[in-house]
């Protein structure tokens, strides 16, 4: 039962239709916690991408392999291979940027995202489909994560990766972690807020 | 009453100070002001030998060759206690070495000074439980909290599922690591083997409950798949495992993490259960309301940062 | 029955593969850690001394890595300390054992060769080897003496004390009088934005300049910083402010208190009190070890 979407089309559904952060509501915790800049949101992004990429493309692959009983199994095995191996490369490679992310890489092996996709998609779907839906996913996330990362920074620390935009720092509310939270269910209300506008006007 | 009366004597027993090795003069020893250390002798001393500061010789247990000065000693009245002064603040917070050097005795007797161990225990439990509350101060778990705190019965079943599925999880995952991933040198292995523990647990606690006791089963069953996606269940064995815990403080920290859930998943199921008859905005409703609710707890949670006790 | 043995038989594949994936991973980059972390405590230890890309530090300028130990023998204690062999390249090293009031107990020569030194297991396994059974060991900490042209110059302390929350890991220079070159702060878990502060530079570069007489007796203060402190402790060279200036409004609070940051006493008073701590344990040290190699005689490159 191939899908009938084009490549293209795969990747902008993970960051527009089915964006995990916004629309599915899921993966919420790095969300909150770690979204303080936007270079956290972009290495996050990249860590989840890889994992989201590797496990589709590993599950697509052996997928007329995997005994139905032991799927969630197998599943959980995948991720967490492909978690450690992105886990032992950042600390080796990327210590400063593996050091402000802490133990959130190592969670992701918990994102529901990750295996749901892996259920509804990956395990029907041919590798090259897969690869590029895993594409669509990870861009979806972290595209999720640096606006929320843009936004936290900002109004934070009046600064953008790290360069001074506003010479000053607004509201100090920002960086602490629970204003995740708030920014969130703002940001989350503003989607909302357009899906709600785009249906009335198309009935109008 | 019996159960407020019995948790009373939980707590003054926390609080008395630790008793010393059988025998020798020393019959115990606690912390007393910020630069003060009580040392209690098992009968009274007459000699000159203890009010002399110079024959004590105090250190800290981690650098046992830097002599903390005592300024003044003051005995009791009774002579059955000895209070030791220092010219500047303890660090309370670690174990410190008292050695009486009487000129009578042949040797020097040494008692070992901290803080109470339960009390170290209790602190690791509150810690968990609300000054680092995994859901409002570790944002950890968000998924399955949002999902599962719409209503007040869903909250307890998912929180006491929890709490049960952590314990004997965060058991399991302390003995994998302490006698196979630690001595083996596998430490790259932690993420594989705590999930597929965390699995392993799930499905057993699934299969003995059904057989078991089929009642409890149809009420927290549903919420046994939940567990795994929930990021705590996770995090809780790579924290031990970061922390060098040992059994007791795993088992306080898995206690905590689990109690700490559950109060969040119940007070945010209160609100929740409120706002449903609220009238709220409708690109609010749903979803975002809740997230701006659990901001609100995050920073009213905030207050607990710092809070040390024992 | 067939199928929970082809269940079986998959599952174990799987692990076998998922196994492979993750060893070979592991060897790979499990040395590039190691290596990217000598480097970066190198990196900062010489940025300390005043050293980076653009200024390398000369030939004469030599890192000389002390190791001390708490050696536990027969119900005794006694600070172990493991010191590089003169001439640097080759084996021997010497291990100087003290007893805890200071006076000079035996020493031994310690097998190792200079690239094993950062090695901790291999470092450990070899100073035991010279102590034999029936000592056991606790490692307590490093010190790097540098010297140029063979006198020493300066002293870098890697140290780690309890924070607001949880540890704050710090690397601190001294000069030969014990007064602070700098502070860099390498690890740290306080609030971000508040207690996270204490990496910025007009709260680290403080304590640069501070005496050790100074330092013993030093407590933060909870008022503002004053303006010309501030624009001082932040500046940069080649900015606005002259070299001498910043010296001049250095001297004049260099025997003031710490002045402690906005909304994080504690963690001021927590840094403050480590780093005082570090000082003042690390010159009682030194002048017994200075004291025992000099009436045992013992040959040290510093």
């Amino acid at each position: 039962m191939a899908t009938d979407k084009t490549n293209l089309q795969l990747i902008a559904n993970g960051i527009l239709n089915e964006n995990p952060i916004f629309r599915l509501v899921l993966s919420m915790c790095p969300a909150v916690g770690i979204s303080t800049t936007v270079m956290n949101g972009f290495m996050l992004g990249i860590a989840v991408l890889f994992v989201q990429v590797f496990s589709s493309c590993t599950i697509s692959l052996f997928k007329n392999k995997i005994h139905p009983r032991i799927r969630i199994p197998t599943y959980t095995l995948t991720i967490a291979t492909w978690v450690t191996v992105i886990d032992m490369v950042l600390a080796a490679y990327l210590p400063e940027a593996y050091a402000k992310m802490g133990i959130f890489i190592k969670l992701i092996v918990a994102f529901a995202i990750i295996t749901m996709r892996l259920e509804m998609f990956a395990c029907k779907e041919t590798v090259n489909a897969s690869f590029f839906d895993g594409i669509g996913m990870g861009l979806g996330f972290m595209f999720g994560m640096m606006s929320l990362g843009f936004v936290r920074e900002l109004l934070g620390q009046g600064t953008i990766l790290g360069y001074d935009i506003l010479g000053f720092k607004p509201l100090l509310f920002f960086v602490l972690p629970f204003a995740g939270f708030f920014c969130v269910g703002l940001m989350m209300a503003f989607f909302n807020y357009i899906e709600l506008a785009y249906k009335r006007g198309k009935r109008a | 009453m019996r159960g407020i009366s019995l948790f009373l004597t939980v707590i003054f027993c926390l609080t008395q100070p630790l008793v010393a090795a059988a025998g020798g003069r020393i019959a115990g020893q606690h912390f007393g002001q910020a630069n003060e250390i009580v040392v209690s002798f098992a009968s009274p001393e007459a000699s000159d030998a203890v009010s002399n500061p110079a024959n004590y010789r105090v250190v800290e247990e981690q650098d046992p060759d830097i002599r903390l000065e005592v300024k003044a000693v003051r005995l009791s009245e009774d002579h059955t206690t000895a209070t030791l002064t220092f010219a500047s603040p303890l660090n309370q917070r670690l174990p410190h070495l008292v050695s009486l050097n009487a000129s009578t005795a042949a040797s020097s007797e040494s008692v070992r000074v901290s803080k109470s161990y339960l009390g170290y225990l209790f602190s690791i439990l509150i810690s968990a439980l609300l000054i680092n509350n995994f859901v409002f101060t570790k944002y950890l778990g968000l998924c399955v909290f949002f999902g599962t705190s719409k209503r007040k019965d869903t909250a307890k079943g998912m929180g006491v599922t929890f709490t049960m599925v952590m314990v004997v999880s965060a058991i399991m995952s302390w003995f994998f690591y302490q006698y196979i991933l630690k001595p083996f040198q596998l430490n790259f292995l932690q993420i594989v083997i705590f999930i597929g523990l965390v699995s392993l647990t799930v499905q057993a606690v699934d299969t003995v409950l059904r057989k078991v006791n089929p009642a409890l089963f149809n009420a927290f069953g549903v919420y046994l798949v939940l567990v795994i996606a929930n990021c705590v269940i996770i995090a809780v064995p790579l924290i031990l495992a970061d922390n060098e815990y040992n059994f007791l403080e795993s088992l306080m920290l898995a206690l905590g993490a689990g109690g700490g859930f559950l109060l969040a998943l119940y007070l945010m199921s209160s609100v929740r259960e409120r706002m449903e008859l609220a009238k709220i905005p409708p690109t609010f409703k749903g979803v975002p309301i809740a997230f701006i609710v659990a901001g609100q707890f995050a920073l009213a949670f905030l207050g607990f940062s710092g809070l040390t006790l024992f | 029955m067939k199928d929970i043995l082809t269940i079986i038989w998959r599952l174990t594949v799987a692990c076998l593969l998922a196994a492979i994936v993750m060893g070979g991973t592991f060897v790979f980059t499990n040395k590039a850690k190691k290596e990217n972390a000598l480097k970066n405590e190198q990196r900062v230890m010489l940025g300390l001394l005043g050293y980076s890309k653009l200024n390398p530090a000369p030939a004469t300028v030599a890192l000389h890595e002390v190791y001390r130990y708490v050696v536990s023998e027969g119900g005794r204690q006694a600070m172990g300390y493991l010191l590089p062999a003169k001439d640097g390249g080759h084996g021997a090293c010497t291990l100087v054992t003290i007893d805890l009031d200071g006076k000079f107990l035996r020493q031994s020569q310690v097998t190792l060769a200079a690239d094993q030194l950062a090695d901790t297991v291999a470092r450990t396994a070899a100073v035991q080897a010279a102590l034999g059974q029936g000592a056991t060991l606790r490692y307590a900490d490093q010190t790097v003496v540098v010297t140029r042209d063979g006198k020493r110059v300066a002293y870098l302390l890697p140290g780690k004390f309890p924070g607001f929350k949880t540890f704050i890991s710090v690397i601190l220079a001294l000069d030969q009088k014990f007064t602070i070159l700098g502070l860099e702060i390498m690890e740290h878990e306080e609030d971000p934005g508040l207690g996270g502060e204490i990496v910025q530079k007009y709260f680290k570069n403080q304590f640069k300049g501070k005496g050790i007489e100074t330092m013993k007796k030093i407590e933060v203060v909870k008022t503002p910083l004053p303006a010309d402190y501030l624009k001082a402790l932040e500046a940069e060279p080649g900015g606005g402010l002259g070299a001498d200036e910043v010296a001049k409004i250095q001297a004049q609070y260099q025997d003031k208190d710490i002045y402690a940051l906005t909304g994080a006493t504690i963690s001021s008073r927590s840094l403050t009190n480590g780093v005082k701590g570090i000082v003042q344990k690390f010159a009682y040290r030194l002048a017994i070890l200075d004291r025992v190699v000099q009436e045992q005689k013992i040959s040290v490159p510093f």
